[in-house]
């Protein structure tokens, strides 16, 4: 994976744009990267050609990874996902509270009352003290402007 | 010299004494306390979640914090690996191996009121030498020049990468790559020729290191925690743990007191090496005071050992404050966690380094001072307050893990406003669970990330100096000093390993020469 990364990141500092002036120097935009993955390649190759000197052994992502809670958590990744796609739409306050009450829910809490019990005061606190206490501009939803609510 | 001293340390006594720092050393030392204490929470994903709060205090209120929220993390570490022996980070790990029994044994007070006043001795002492070596080291830092900065660099990030451990040391190496990798993203700042932002106007001032922070350490860890199917903070019941007393008698105290010394010394020193920080420092404390120790004491090592549990606690603390010396002097950071400060004192606009001596001396000095008196808080504060502290520990994960979720976005999206950086994070979040997955560590890719720009404009000025030669490595005594030790650091642990090998053939041949005859 960091192979092809580094050398991804090698072809890619080709693209790198450079002005007629900057092609005649010798530090250019594109040195740092160029040597930075050839440097990620070499470690790269040495990584997967060496013999390992870990006492575990080289051990696949299988073994790495047996018994792992993966369900829960690519669901929690999925919210966070949502949350950041909600929040233009939504707002602070409304995308924050269902992010929490799903990731409540996720994690196996079933109490409706308890999770609107910490999360509803959590998130209206943290609005009232940036908005309020420190004057930090929050924009609300696109949604409220679409409604014709704001 | 004293003089210097003295005037530095009335400039951060002007600066810390000041009602509202004093508040924010103590909020710090809380809430360091509170996060480092929630297992599988350190120090870095403490400092990294608390400095928003910091981006609207000026730079020296907002080191003073962070230094806070650094030990009081490191407090709160001792006290869930005592506890519950859930350590909240590698440098805690030595505490449980005797701390935890002393617990079980029915001295969970004793046990913490030992740590409470081994960090505070170890801190305190610490600070002393810190004061001390980080003026006289920041004043002969002066007189470097471009290219003694680009090997520091090298060598801290090398050291950082070596200290690794056993098979670690290509792993981290390539992380420390990818971090510089992830630092060239945006506008170069000499050309101003964009680079790696695919047309996205969101990349055009680069990947925000709060961003990346999070992303690695405060997200990853929280979802380590529901990954792992780690039961050990449900099962906890606070009111199983009894506070019978927090005193500790004078016969103990003479005990501890020769280990405390010890290893407070030898904290210092650890810590002052780039890379090694904490971790180290706790372990060789811990394994020093064992090989001193008498045959009886030694037995009882791992078992609820007082001088056991003194020593790492001591030796950890040291090195957190020595960590400081090569943040402070030289703008190079010692551990993972002051790398994260290294980012914010670049987000403030502080140039770090052996002018911020000169340049800065409230933020120099502040610090200093606002350990003083973080130590004391935490003792004459924190420590009556772990009975109450200890509850938090009994937060079931299902309402845990979404908050530190919720914390970690939100310290991100209240800084930006940018619902891109909610995603970037994401991504982030999943390529470094599967490094984690693959055994790959994180602290070096974020220290090869905040000194990458530092580095390639480092790099960029001592070859125009030098006239495109590279001469500039091995021409200047300092700067061939500094290459030298990044090699011997590089390949001693190679060189070691192959003298082992060769003693141990050597020794195998001459058994089976004496089998034979």
């Amino acid at each position: 994976m960091m192979l092809l990364f580094s050398m991804a990141y090698g072809l890619l500092a080709f693209k790198i744009p450079l002005s007629f002036m900057a092609e005649q120097e010798f530090f250019t935009s594109r040195t740092m990267p160029y040597a930075l993955a050839v440097l990620g390649i070499i470690l790269a190759l040495m990584i997967l050609l060496l013999p390992t000197a870990d006492p575990a052994g080289k051990r696949t992502i299988k073994e790495e990874t047996r018994g792992m809670d993966w369900k829960k958590a690519i669901l929690l990744v999925m919210a966070m996902i949502i949350y950041g796609l909600t929040m233009k739409w939504f707002g602070f306050i409304i995308a924050s509270v269902i992010f929490l009450n799903f990731g409540f829910w996720i994690l196996g809490e079933r109490s409706i009352k308890k999770m609107l019990l910490a999360s509803l005061p959590l998130v209206i606190l943290l609005w009232f003290i940036m908005s309020t206490l420190l004057g930090v501009y929050i924009a609300p939803g696109e949604l409220f402007y679409m409604l014709g609510i704001l | 010299m004293w003089d210097g001293m003295i005037s530095g340390m009335l400039t951060g006594i002007s600066t810390t004494m000041v009602p509202f720092n004093i508040a924010l050393v103590l909020f710090g030392c809380f809430m360091g306390s509170l996060i480092g204490m929630l297992p599988g929470l350190g120090p870095i994903t403490a400092v990294a979640l608390m400095i928003p709060v910091t981006y609207g205090l000026d730079p020296a209120s907002g080191m003073v914090l962070l230094a806070g929220v650094y030990y009081g993390a490191i407090f709160g570490g001792s006290t869930s690996s005592i506890l519950i022996n859930a350590p909240g980070e590698a440098a805690t790990v030595a505490t449980a191996l005797d701390g935890y029994p002393l617990a079980r044994q029915g001295y969970p007070g004793k046990a913490l009121a030992i740590a409470a006043y081994s960090s505070f001795s170890g801190g305190t002492i610490s600070v002393i030498f810190l004061m001390i070596f980080a003026p006289l080291l920041a004043s002969v830092a002066t007189s470097f020049q471009s290219a003694d900065y680009f090997a520091l660099m090298i060598l801290g990030l090398t050291a950082v990468s070596a200290f690794a451990g056993r098979g670690g040391v290509l792993k981290a190496l390539l992380m420390v790559v990818l971090g510089l990798m992830l630092a060239t993203v945006g506008t170069d700042q000499t050309s101003g020729v964009q680079r790696f932002t695919f047309g996205s106007l969101e990349l055009l001032d680069g990947i925000e290191f709060l961003l990346l922070a999070m992303a690695t350490f405060a997200l990853t860890e929280a979802l380590s925690l529901v990954l792992t199917r780690d039961e050990s903070s449900d099962s906890l019941d606070p009111k199983m743990i009894g506070f019978k007393s927090l005193k500790v008698s004078k016969k103990e105290f003479k005990l501890i007191a020769p280990t405390i010394a010890r290893s407070s010394v030898l904290g210092f020193l650890i810590g002052v090496l780039p890379g090694a920080g904490a971790t180290l420092g706790s372990f060789m404390s811990y394994g020093m005071e064992r090989n001193l120790a008498s045959p009886e004491e030694r037995a009882k090592f791992g078992k609820g050992s007082l001088i056991g549990l003194a020593a790492p606690e001591t030796g950890n603390n040291a090195a957190s404050s020595g960590s400081f010396v090569p943040l402070l002097c030289l703008g190079i950071p010692g551990s993972g966690t002051t790398a994260v400060m290294l980012g914010a004192l670049i987000a403030y606009g502080i140039e770090p380094g052996p002018r911020m001596f000169t340049e800065s001396p409230e933020v120099f000095w502040g610090v200093i001072m606002s350990m003083y008196l973080g130590n004391v808080f935490l003792l004459v504060l924190n420590l009556p307050l772990i009975p109450y502290f200890a509850r938090l520990l009994a937060i079931p994960k299902n309402f845990m893990v979404p908050m530190i979720l919720f914390f970690s976005l939100m310290g991100v999206y209240l800084v930006t406003f940018n619902d891109f950086d909610i995603q970037m994070m994401v991504i982030f979040c999943i390529a470094a669970m599967a490094l984690r997955l693959m055994n790959f560590p994180m602290a070096p890719l974020l220290l090869g990330f905040i000194l990458g720009g530092l580095m390639e404009d480092n790099l960029r000025r001592s070859l125009l100096i030098y006239d495109e030669s590279i001469a500039f490595m091995w021409e200047r005594p300092l700067t061939l000093g500094i290459n030298l030790t990044t090699l011997f650091i590089l390949f001693f642990p190679m060189l070691r390993s192959l003298l082992a090998s060769r003693k141990n053939g050597k020794g195998s041949q001459t058994e089976t020469v004496d089998a034979t005859s």
